[in-house]
């Protein structure tokens, strides 16, 4: 029972770290390193309660906060490859930018200070029959399944095949990799960029409306809680590659779920919510002691 | 950044020059003035009158005065410690985390000393706080000098680990017994920093981070050390050919910072608060990264930009009051700012784009 409870909370914790690591993992492999993936995330998450109020369909609201998303994305594309900014200073400004926006509309609009409760949201439906929960050990997870996870897994195992065999998956892949093929090429690099940065901007915007829409319905200013930055440590422990990144996910989202239960345990939580970074830590010295020692042998 | 410091090196040349430099410290406030405007007018304020109130709840008393410099005390520190790095080329974004770090090092040097050593509790946690916040930064410091680990990720990763481990610290070992959630005890009494225009929150806190600026100008002006550093910024292979160490600069700089950080979160905690909590900085790091980027890595226009930012933070809580404008728009202003400070328009270059990691 607890097991079947862990894996089924695990798989929704996993979700929208998931899809916004896809995101930036795709930004990453076209050379831009995403740090406003946080900003993205509150974005869909905002516009996805408002819009499933509004309309009363998920499905509408689920695709206008991926869009929103990819708005954003796109803006900051522009800034990033149009007006030469340093992506990283503008990817933190972003960040603080959209937090103030969001919650300037909160206050403004909704005279609300932090929370957004907005009648009539539809959630993500749970769409498998109820009998599958009689299935052992996994039951309950399938029971839960909304169309969001579904996605992103079928995003994580699609990724490689784009990613690896197709022309724009090429496109985003040399002009990341190997900036002077793509120029003598004569590929539009920066139009690339922005490309992929409005599809980092579309899937965090998806992770942002899980996180409104899986079970609570509602938008709080802390709804992400900084799961940007662990998408983005999941791709680079991950190496940008969509299968492995996964796994991180999984286990960041698996970390996340047992955490409560950990605490009866006597760790602390705040503690057990440090390892994502460690471990990117740890991944970032094996990596650069690897190259050091590469370098040393030759 | 690289051409910054470089011509804050040049800065004596012509008056074109001043002017540039001049317009490229005013331009992204312009441009975040132009969009609070833009809000303010959507929404149906006035923002000319709302403009001007700000102005006078920042600089319109010496009450107001007093509130100002004291919420740009922190990001004197900040500032510098960003500026630090940045002029060598280094991108350390970690110095929230240091920032932290340091105050609870402090904090916890404040209230567990005896309090009869008086005045010396006050030294013994800056260095502290100094140390902690030294190690904290020499770590990915000395990763990328030796194993060329990114700093921008590493910084930002343990910035996390920091509000974690304090997060941990504070509702944990460091939890006060009397005060509920979240907060360590008070500090000592002989431990509180003075408070200069009582009962403004002004503390002698403001005095050393205009020190630590000072020092910051004439380190990069007249040593050995400073020059090398922005020589590292300008170009690593030049700095090779003359026989400067790249690596041992780059661990001067994280040090250095980490030091500064440390300052200004034990500035922080025995001046303004006097203990840590949990969300002891509401982004101060992130903030000194803009006063960095707006003043250019100049000590004067940290100076500047620190002032403007506490305006900002100090007209924000008050404006929300008197005029129901969200306290946000200083969040929009400032984000703004951060993203406008390194945009590159035509000729004029704000900051040099580093090649992607």
């Amino acid at each position: 029972m607890i097991v079947e409870q862990i894996i089924a909370a695990s798989i929704v914790m996993t979700t929208p770290i998931l899809l916004a690591a896809m995101g930036g993992l795709v930004n990453r492999q076209a050379g831009i390193v995403n740090i406003a993936l946080d900003a993205k995330m509150l974005t869909g998450a905002f516009v996805a309660v408002v819009v499933s109020s509004a309309t009363g369909s998920w499905l509408v609201a689920v695709i206008a906060a991926a869009l929103a998303g990819a708005l954003v994305g796109l803006l900051f594309s522009l800034v990033i490859t149009r007006a030469n900014a340093n992506m990283i200073v503008a990817g933190l400004g972003l960040n603080v930018f959209v937090a103030g926006f969001l919650g300037f509309i909160l206050t403004w609009v909704y005279k609300s200070s932090g929370t957004l409760r907005l009648p009539d949201v539809q959630l993500l439906p749970h769409f498998l029959p109820e009998s599958v929960s009689g299935v052992p050990i996994i039951g309950r997870a399938l029971a839960e399944l909304e169309p969001l996870t579904v996605f992103a897994w079928a995003t994580v195992f699609v990724l490689p095949f784009l990613l690896a065999s197709t022309r724009i998956g090429l496109w985003v892949r040399v002009t990341g990799n190997a900036p002077q093929v793509a120029r003598s090429m004569g590929l539009p690099q920066k139009s690339i960029q922005d490309f992929s940065t409005s599809f980092a901007g579309f899937y965090s915007g998806l992770g942002g409306a899980h996180l409104a829409l899986a079970s609570i319905g509602l938008f709080n200013e802390g709804l992400t809680a900084g799961r940007g930055f662990i998408a983005l440590a999941a791709f680079y422990f991950g190496r940008d590659r969509p299968v492995a990144t996964a796994m991180v996910c999984l286990l960041f989202g698996f970390l996340e779920a047992t955490q409560i239960r950990m605490q009866t345990a006597g760790l602390p939580p705040k503690l057990i919510g440090t390892i994502p970074y460690l471990m990117v830590l740890v991944a970032l010295c094996i990596a650069g002691w690897r190259a050091s020692r590469r370098k040393a042998l030759s | 950044m690289a051409d910054a410091s470089v011509e804050s090196q040049s800065s004596m040349m012509s008056p074109s020059i001043w002017l540039e430099k001049g317009f490229g410290l005013a331009f992204p406030f312009i441009v975040a003035l132009v969009v609070a405007a833009v809000i303010l007018l959507v929404i149906g304020e006035n923002p000319i009158d709302i403009f001007s109130l700000m102005a006078k709840e920042s600089f319109g008393s010496e009450r107001r005065i007093a509130a100002t410099l004291s919420a740009a005390t922190p990001l004197l520190f900040t500032a510098v410690a960003t500026a630090i790095c940045f002029r060598t080329g280094v991108f350390n974004v970690g110095v929230e985390g240091a920032f932290v770090v340091g105050g609870i090092a402090a904090a916890f040097i404040g209230f567990s000393l005896p309090a009869g050593m008086g005045f010396a509790i006050i030294l013994v946690a800056f260095a502290f706080a100094a140390l902690v916040g030294a190690i904290w930064l020499y770590i990915p410091g000395v990763l990328l000098a030796k194993l060329q680990v990114d700093e921008v990720v590493s910084t930002l990763m343990l910035n996390f680990v920091a509000f974690g481990v304090t997060g941990y610290l504070v509702n944990g070992p460091l939890l006060s017994e009397v005060s509920g959630n979240n907060v360590t005890p008070p500090v000592h009494e002989a431990a509180e920093l003075t408070r200069l225009m009582p009962p403004s929150t002004l503390h002698a806190g403001f005095i050393v981070g205009i020190l630590v600026v000072i020092a910051y100008a004439v380190w990069t002006r007249r040593t050995p050390t400073g020059f090398s550093a922005a020589m590292v910024g300008y170009s690593q292979r030049f700095s090779r050919a003359v026989g400067i160490s790249v690596p041992a600069s780059i661990i001067l700089v994280m040090v250095l910072s980490g030091v500064v950080a440390g300052f200004g979160g034990a500035s922080h905690a025995l001046g303004q608060l006097h203990r840590f909590t949990d969300g002891f900085s509401p982004g101060y790091g992130f903030t000194g990264m803009a006063v960095a980027l707006l003043g250019r890595n100049s000590a004067i226009g940290i100076v500047l930009g620190a002032i403007l930012f506490g305006a900002l933070a100090s007209a924000g809580t008050t404006i929300q009051l008197f005029s129901n404008i969200p306290l946000d728009l200083v969040n929009i202003i400032q984000g703004t700012v951060m993203i406008f400070a390194v945009v590159e328009i035509g000729r004029l270059r704000f900051l040099s784009r580093r090649a992607a990691p």
